[in-house]
């Protein structure tokens, strides 16, 4: 009983310490805390709001990338705001961006030294207490506590997986651990109490690079980024082992690496189907956004094995073919930031392998960012009178080389048993 | 001198047609005359051609109406007549004629008498109908996703058989009410033989585009083919219901042509959006026995799609 009792204590007093501590650096640190407007020009009115705070003390904050964008595409449509904890506004200015990484750093005028946030030197540990703060919804500033849990395993570019509740609004928000210092930027939420952070370390990179060099220009900054990070992918997919699976009659390449993961299903269940098909899809869970109306950074692969159940031939490959007539992109594009696809087909038969194909190849290109396109390619096996197996894959933001080599290794791992 | 008197409508059609070898040749609508017209805005003693030994005179019996030349405001009241006058009154037209008024040449038969005689035949005019339902039963079959019975298909497939067959019953209906022969049987056999041309030129055209690669532009030419078939149908149409001269059988079937394709061209290309997220690419596969063509390497496939990023960095260029 006794013990009971002073398990009981030790709860509360844990607690207590939790809420103290919380109440103790929000207190502290809200001075340096920001919400970010844009605020649409026309009607005057905010379009859209976010977190930040404030990393160095002669006015530099920041933020995430996706909270500023429209003011990063646009500038000439927005203006962007800030309002600290005792109702003061006033204007921002765009200095550097991570679009990968979604961070921002923007600029406020100070008259003098101001209080501002100490990005950490170390990282956390799993279990460690953090802090999140931001403005959710824009009901007022708070501090949410949780957990560190560790890097996201299956994300090519570093997530923490923060166990608290992160909302909307709290977007650029810092998370800081219980010595007050920066572990991670406050950037998206799968609901129920799972957050991600963007590490502390990105910011940190982009901080020092930009006291080095401030960048020219934020297209270009941008366009080299995205450049970078899929000249990476692209050269880490192609260098590691691609594993060939079976899918039904056909072999597919399934690529060993964590970030890319697979998903399947088909209609074996359904008694009546006229055509037995099996769909593997495998793709990156991540893309990078640019605009609520662009994204990039995606790559989706899928294969579909059919197989004609008393179907006559030219049956089967009518229906075949009508599944295979409307391949699109997963992502969203529209007309302001990219060609329509050019696009080209011929019947091919890869070197060392037993298929006969019509491959179809689409490309556009992205009008800001010139060394970039979308890619999307289609096989489809012709050789076969019962069975086809199809082959696709799209690739958004990519180089013209990295896209060829891609394809090419793609194309060559596809075939029959 | 015989003069002849034909009727005709507004449009110059031919009603009726009389020859007389008298000196006066009376007109109206009273029963004592030559030419009795059932038309109430003639008088009943109307008009009067009177022969004077070297011309024909027309005398208005100072009807109510009047008579007029052709399309003006001339009193045909004594006016001489010269062969091929048209005359008005009240609401009806006469033509007048001398014997020695020239004729048209003779029109040879069409070099299609023959194929327009086959296509009659009712063997094979039951023939190609059978055969374009047969074969729209099978595009039915072909686009069922799931099981299906013969009513199933035969229902749609008849029911578009009949849809089709408005086509030539409405020309036979047109040459008919253009007092032309009615000949539904010939449009019937012409019409359906270019139908089924149609399905052929369909199937070359799927085989066309599954077998060449994009490096090979010709799909261009092949949707002409369709054009030319229903040119060559509207032409015939037109050369077994009506006579016409050649011009104006072309002038017709081009006319017609233009309407069918420039129409739904022009609905497609209203349709279409400016900009358009999905690609438009040629999928077309069928079965491999229809594969003819040598397939490529991956390298040469690449080296094509190599050749695209330059053209989509051209088209992101144009705003």
């Amino acid at each position: 009983m006794k013990g009971y009792f002073t398990f009981l204590l030790l709860c509360f007093s844990s607690m207590g310490y939790a809420t103290e501590k919380a109440e103790h650096i929000f207190k502290e640190l809200a001075p340096s805390l920001y919400q970010i407007r844009l605020i649409d020009k026309a009607s005057g009115e905010k379009s859209s709001i976010g977190s930040g705070f404030q990393i160095s003390k002669e006015g530099l904050i920041a933020t995430n990338y996706h909270v500023v964008s429209g003011f990063a595409r646009h500038p000439a449509k927005y203006k962007m705001e800030y309002l600290d904890n005792l109702g003061n506004k006033g204007a921002l200015i765009l200095k550097s961006v991570d679009v990968i990484n979604d961070l921002a750093i923007v600029k406020r005028e100070v008259n003098a030294n101001m209080p501002y946030f100490v990005l950490s030197d170390t990282t956390p540990i799993k279990g460690e207490k953090l802090f999140s703060l931001g403005n959710p919804h824009d009901l007022g500033m708070i501090v949410v506590p949780g957990t560190y849990n560790g890097l996201k395993k299956e994300s090519f570019n570093q997530r923490i997986h923060f166990t608290g509740s992160v909302n909307s609004g709290m977007s650029g928000g810092p998370v800081v651990n219980e010595f007050k210092k920066v572990v991670g930027i406050n950037v998206a939420t799968s609901g129920n109490q799972i957050g991600f952070l963007v590490p502390h370390d990105k910011l940190v990179n982009l901080f020092n690079s930009y006291k080095v060099s401030p960048p020219e220009s934020i297209d270009q900054q941008m366009s080299e980024q995205l450049s970078q990070s899929q000249d990476k992918l692209i050269s880490t997919i192609l260098a590691a082992k691609w594993n060939i699976k079976h899918l039904g009659k056909g072999l597919i390449p399934t690529i060993d690496v964590p970030f890319i993961r697979c998903w399947g299903e088909s209609n074996a269940d359904k008694a009546d189907a006229i055509l037995l098909a099996a769909v593997a899809n495998c793709s990156l869970e991540e893309n990078t956004y640019i605009t609520s109306r662009f994204f990039t950074g995606s790559l989706e692969m899928e294969f579909q094995y059919m197989h004609a159940k008393e179907l006559s031939d030219t049956k089967f490959y009518h229906l075949y073919e009508n599944r295979i007539k409307r391949a699109g992109p997963p992502y969203k594009a529209i007309k302001e930031n990219v060609s329509q696809y050019q696009c080209q087909h011929d019947i091919v038969s890869p070197s060392k392998q037993n298929i006969k194909n019509k491959a179809v190849f689409c490309t556009r290109a992205y009008k800001d960012f010139p060394q970039l396109f979308d890619i999307l390619y289609l096989s489809a096996s012709v050789d076969k009178n019962n069975q086809a197996l199809v082959s696709h894959f799209t690739i958004a933001g990519i180089e013209r080389d990295s896209a060829l080599a891609f394809t090419e290794k793609f194309m060559e791992s596809v075939t029959w048993n | 001198m015989e003069l002849i008197i034909e009727e005709i409508s507004r449009g110059h059609k031919l009603l009726g047609r009389h020859k007389f070898t008298q000196q006066t040749v009376k007109i109206g609508r009273g029963y004592a005359n030559d030419i009795i017209l059932d038309d109430p805005h003639i008088c009943a003693d109307h008009i009067t051609f009177n022969h004077d030994g070297d011309n024909w005179i027309a005398s208005d019996l100072q009807s109510i109406n009047g008579s007029f030349l052709e399309n003006s405001k001339h009193s045909a009241d004594k006016h001489i007549i010269r062969s091929g006058d048209v005359i008005s009154m009240g609401k009806s037209q006469i033509r007048v004629l001398f014997p020695d008024h020239p004729v048209e040449e003779s029109v040879t038969f069409s070099t299609f008498e023959n194929l327009i005689t086959f296509t009659r035949h009712p063997a094979i005019l039951i023939s190609s109908i059978l055969l374009f339902t047969f074969v729209a039963s099978f595009i039915f079959y072909l686009n069922s996703t799931t099981k299906f019975n013969l009513t199933q298909l035969l229902v749609p497939a008849v029911g578009m058989t009949l849809l089709f067959a408005l086509w030539p019953s409405m020309v036979s209906l047109i040459s008919h009410l253009t007092k032309h022969d009615t000949r539904i049987m010939n449009q019937l056999g012409m019409s359906f033989l270019f139908f089924n041309l149609m399905w052929v030129s369909d199937v070359f055209e799927s085989i066309v585009d599954f077998n060449l690669s994009s490096n090979w532009p010709v799909t261009g030419i092949i949707t002409l083919i369709p054009i030319a078939l229903a040119f060559c149908l509207f032409w015939l149409n037109c050369t077994i219901g009506f006579h016409m001269t050649a011009k104006r059988r072309i002038t017709v079937a081009f006319s017609l042509t233009a309407l069918l394709f420039g129409g739904s061209y022009v609905i497609q290309l209203s349709k279409k959006p400016d900009f358009s997220p999905w690609p438009s690419y040629n999928a077309s596969i069928m079965t491999p026995n229809f594969l003819f063509s040598q397939s490529s390497s991956t390298q040469e496939f690449i080296a094509n799609s190599e050749k695209l990023f330059e053209k989509a960095q051209e088209s992101a260029k144009k705003k």
